[in-house]
């Protein structure tokens, strides 16, 4: 029995988890949720574990409809909740009714919400995770965006009772993400201006952006010479600078391999904010140092680790 | 050939890339690049250990190793191993491709530009057995080792937006297949029926890195 039906899907609504790590070799992403702090956050509000499945909802849109008693919560990008027209809050667990409705609005900082239901949604495993990965049609609901008429079901009745995060404790979204990184394997081969207005000036992230990267404008980032780069292996959070130096910054569904310089690597610790890039946001990298990015991320790990059980950055 | 000594550098905060200074394909590199990812898979601790053509990166945890551990752990399975380097001894995979026509639209464009026949272009793609360096950008697109001299040949410089699944493209050294439909600027000079990659199938990849590969026109 459907517990929920999908009235509008939104600029684009997937299931996500927490991803499918260790495959990168095989060409697999580790996909998951692009924002791993708000989904966590959402899942603890309701009682699920924080790696429960959940929906991510992309710039906003979603109109859902309840067939059934059962509790939600909302994280993530700023977007005008409601529930039967009535505003509701964010990071919050929210009773709803059979029939009820929920409506997310645009987003108006940020980019991805992430919308937990008590039990978890239910979708299709690969290779350990149901997060969809929408370029080879993984995970997820037919590997695809949630569309009007799509029926879900939960993984289960409620896991726990409802829980609250304490006030102050909710990162705050603007639209300028300020993201600490390290220098790339090729950050050398940049030319000694790229390298001072990476760590300086403001980047927009422009509408070519998605789960898979960000292409980013701003001052052009260059190599000192062409050089011609053997493909090699790429990670999240990496920024790749081609030639037409407009830098690319990999997300969570980013290409395992990539052939120009990899620039930047955001910290462990910043990697979560990479999810709430939308157009338009403005990005800063900070340089952070080596001896400094084990410590962030140590801090972190406590501060959230103590009020979600399990959860790491 | 010999292999150069491979050099290792942080990636960010969480991985380290081991890199090899060499010029195009190197069979002895492409030996250690893949005895290490495999001795390195049996240890624990690294989320991803990513073979490239002549380098490799692994990722892990940083909150439970450092840059420093990583890079010990690395050194010591290359010291101990990998170094020799074995010759990889993955299975051999026959792949039927249909060269040329719909399924190849560069072929025979290719083959004017670099001065062979298109029957020549095909006799000599397929002559050797090739392994699979690298796998990636997507799912079950598989980067092959060095094709013969006379077929080097560069990227469209506009790529295509869609190339479909199961195409084998040349982009100057290299040869591949691409796993799914995507957009990509490689020749393509054929395509083959099978699926390199299927999820629905028990084994979704059909090869993996360190396998080779034999391409049969039919």
């Amino acid at each position: 029995m459907s517990a929920i039906t999908v009235l509008n899907g939104g600029t684009q609504t997937t299931v996500q988890d927490a991803g499918r790590p260790g495959f990168r070799h095989l060409g697999i992403p580790r996909s998951g949720a692009a924002d791993k702090l708000s989904f966590a956050i959402a899942n603890h509000l309701v009682g699920n574990a924080w790696d429960t499945p959940a929906l991510e909802c992309a710039l906003g849109g979603l109109h859902l409809r309840f067939e059934q008693d059962t509790v939600i919560a909302l994280s993530g990008a700023q977007m005008w909740a409601q529930i039967n027209g009535m505003n509701i809050d964010l990071n919050r667990a929210v009773g709803v009714e059979v029939g009820d409705i929920l409506t997310l609005s645009y987003a108006r900082a940020g980019c991805r919400g992430y919308v937990a239901i008590a039990g978890g949604i239910a979708a299709t495993n690969f290779l350990g995770s149901v997060s969809t990965y929408l370029p080879a049609a993984l995970g997820g609901i037919e590997g695809r965006a949630l569309k009007a008429g799509d029926e879900l079901t939960l993984v289960s009745g409620p896991q726990g009772p409802v829980n609250t995060i304490p006030n102050g404790y909710v990162p705050f979204l603007s639209g300028h993400a300020v993201l600490r990184a390290r220098s790339g394997p090729e950050f050398d081969l940049l030319s000694p201006d790229s390298r001072r207005y990476l760590f300086t000036t403001p980047f927009i992230a422009t509408p070519a952006t998605d789960r898979m990267g960000s292409r980013l404008r701003g001052d052009r980032i260059v190599t000192d010479q062409t050089f011609a780069m053997t493909s090699g292996p790429l990670l999240p959070g990496t920024l790749q600078c081609p030639p037409d130096g407009q830098p690319i910054l990999a997300l969570a569904d980013g290409h395992c391999t990539g052939g120009y310089a990899r620039g930047l690597h955001v910290i462990q610790a910043d990697q979560w904010l990479l999810g709430q890039i939308g157009p338009g946001m403005r990005i800063s990298f900070r340089r952070c140092f080596e001896e400094e990015a084990p410590e962030i991320l140590q801090t972190r790990n406590a501060m959230w680790g103590a009020l979600i059980p399990g959860f790491s950055f | 050939m010999s292999a150069p000594a491979p050099t290792l550098s942080n990636y960010g905060d969480n991985a380290v890339l081991v890199q090899w200074d060499v010029d195009g394909f190197n069979a002895a590199v492409s030996d250690q690049v893949h005895a290490l990812a495999a001795q390195l898979r049996q240890g624990s601790g690294f989320i991803e250990v990513m073979p490239g053509y002549d380098s490799l990166v692994v990722s892990f945890d940083a909150a439970t190793m450092s840059l420093c551990a990583a890079a010990e752990q690395i050194k010591s399975a290359f010291d101990t191993g990998a170094k020799a380097g074995s010759e990889s001894k993955g299975r051999v995979v026959e792949i039927p491709v249909s060269y040329g026509g719909a399924d190849g639209p560069d072929l025979y464009a290719m083959a004017d530009r670099i001065g062979q026949s298109p029957q020549d272009v095909i006799a000599l793609h397929s002559e050797r057995d090739y392994r699979v360096c690298m796998m990636g950008f997507i799912p079950g697109f598989a980067f092959l080792s060095e094709v013969a001299s006379q077929l080097h040949h560069p990227r469209h410089a506009t790529p295509r937006a869609v190339v479909p699944a199961g195409s084998v493209g040349i982009a100057n050294w290299q040869t591949g297949i691409y796993g799914l439909e995507s957009p990509g600027g490689w020749q393509i000079i054929g395509r083959t029926d099978l699926d390199m990659f299927d999820a629905a199938r028990a084994e979704p990849f059909l090869v993996e890195a360190g396998d080779r590969i034999r391409f049969v026109p039919k």
